[in-house]
């Protein structure tokens, strides 16, 4: 029953938009249609999201490999999964990677992998820096910012069976697309709100683990204090909140957490060794 | 004797980077609420920002020394930007083959839009990462050496 009804939402979306050919996307319009669709849409489930998430990762280990220092993977995984248990979805199969970028960034992958730049982590300087901004990017991850993100874009653009195919036959065509759609999402940005949230949501989940809960605020100030000029920075800029307004609303509605968890650890001499070597 | 004093202690500190306060706050003797008061700082006082301790950083100015809240802080932005940053980034970022041998890509590769928009799977660098997962114990044992307890923090509403 559940999947007529979905046939008929897929059917009617493909339908109205059969005009609509991949690559060349009218974000706008798939907006608009989005939001004619309605609600109704399949929730993908947690194996789709793995899996699709996989192949999204795969793609951006393509843009910029990791970081060839396996011992520096090692550590940002063990304060990542250490983040990520004290998250509400502490079971996925989570997964953090540091890119061999100069770029000053970090992205969240559905399914549970995370990545951070070369980049932003040269900038950092303690544990507790680090841990504020896997946090904010462990939030994408538990609130589906990127998937949902993905799942309206791509229902619109790709017909009903299309849609379906790119979900179950990971070989095909339709896949295809919809990792690329995917992926080059990660060029444009989540909207403002889900991006404040990380912010919120982030600290809370560093301090839940122990850590200095100023590390997030603390590395938005590293950023702030940089050039809007830099080339480093473009995309992070331009796909976020700028960091001035980041620590403004952090100031009007995180203020109390933030106090309550400030002498908590910072751990900067293990990240110094492990980072800075 | 207190201008040579700071000197000495300067070169100690982490960093020292112009700011400037923007709210009217006070500047505070120890990095607590309850701290006495050195001076009130009006908004868009100009400052030396020197180290941070919790939610408080130390700054010097014309008011004197001492702390005000991190918050109120924000830093310059004006310094003008890295030369030819593009362009040499670009140049590195050709791809080589990679360290497994089995990669072999002559694009440009990179994390700016354009680049991330026409990236291609790599399925090499993809089973490296999974080699470097770990799990919940390994992290719980890894957090107990770094002295990091666990605790209950609620969301906020």
């Amino acid at each position: 029953m559940r999947a007529l009804a979905l046939v008929a939402v897929f059917t009617f979306a493909a339908n109205a938009h059969a005009q609509f050919r991949l690559p060349s996307l009218d974000v706008n319009r798939l907006v608009d249609t989005v939001k004619n669709v309605g609600k109704a849409v399949k929730e993908i489930d947690e194996p789709e999201e793995i899996s699709i998430g996989k192949d999204v990762a795969s793609r951006l280990l393509g843009a910029a490999p990791l970081v060839p220092n396996p011992g520096l993977q090692r550590y940002v995984n063990h304060v990542g999964r250490w983040l990520a248990a004290q998250s509400e979805r502490p079971d996925l199969p989570w997964q953090f990677g540091v890119l061999d970028s100069p770029n000053v960034n970090a992205f969240a992958v559905p399914g549970g992998t995370i990545f951070i730049t070369r980049g932003l982590l040269e900038r950092m300087r303690n544990e507790a820096e680090l841990a504020g901004v896997l946090g904010h990017e462990i939030v994408h991850v538990l609130r589906k910012h990127h998937l949902k993100a993905i799942q309206k874009g791509a229902q619109s653009a790709l017909a009903g069976d299309a849609m379906s195919a790119a979900l179950k036959d990971r070989a095909g065509p339709a896949r295809d697309k919809l990792i690329a759609f995917g992926t080059e999402m990660y060029s444009r940005g989540l909207d403002k709100s889900d991006e404040l949230e990380a912010d919120r949501m982030g600290i809370v989940i560093a301090a839940r683990a122990g850590y200095d809960a100023y590390g997030l605020p603390s590395v938005l100030q590293t950023l702030q204090a940089m050039s809007a000029q830099d080339s480093t920075l473009a995309l992070m800029f331009k796909t976020h909140p700028a960091p001035g307004e980041r620590l403004d609303t952090l100031s009007e509605r995180m203020q109390p957490v933030l106090d309550a968890h400030a002498s908590q650890a910072q751990n900067a001499e293990r990240f110094v060794r492990q980072v800075k070597k | 004797m207190k201008r040579l004093f700071l000197l000495i202690c300067v070169p100690a500190l982490a960093w020292a980077e112009p700011a400037t306060v923007i709210r009217a706050t006070d500047l505070k003797q120890q990095p607590a609420t309850d701290a006495a008061t050195v001076a009130s700082l009006a908004e868009n006082t100009a400052v030396e920002a020197l180290e941070r301790k919790g939610g408080w950083t130390r700054v010097k100015g014309d008011a004197g020394e001492g702390w005000v809240r991190m918050l109120a802080l924000r830093f310059g932005g004006t310094a003008p930007a890295k030369a030819g940053a593009s362009g040499m980034t670009q140049l590195f970022n050709v791809a080589r083959t990679g360290t497994s041998g089995t990669q072999v890509t002559t694009g440009v590769r990179g994390l700016e839009a354009d680049q991330i928009a026409a990236a291609q799977p790599n399925p090499a660098e993809l089973a490296k990462l999974e080699k470097f997962a770990v799990d919940a114990g390994a992290a719980e044992k890894f957090a107990a050496q770094g002295k990091l307890a666990p605790t209950s923090v609620e969301y906020p509403k």
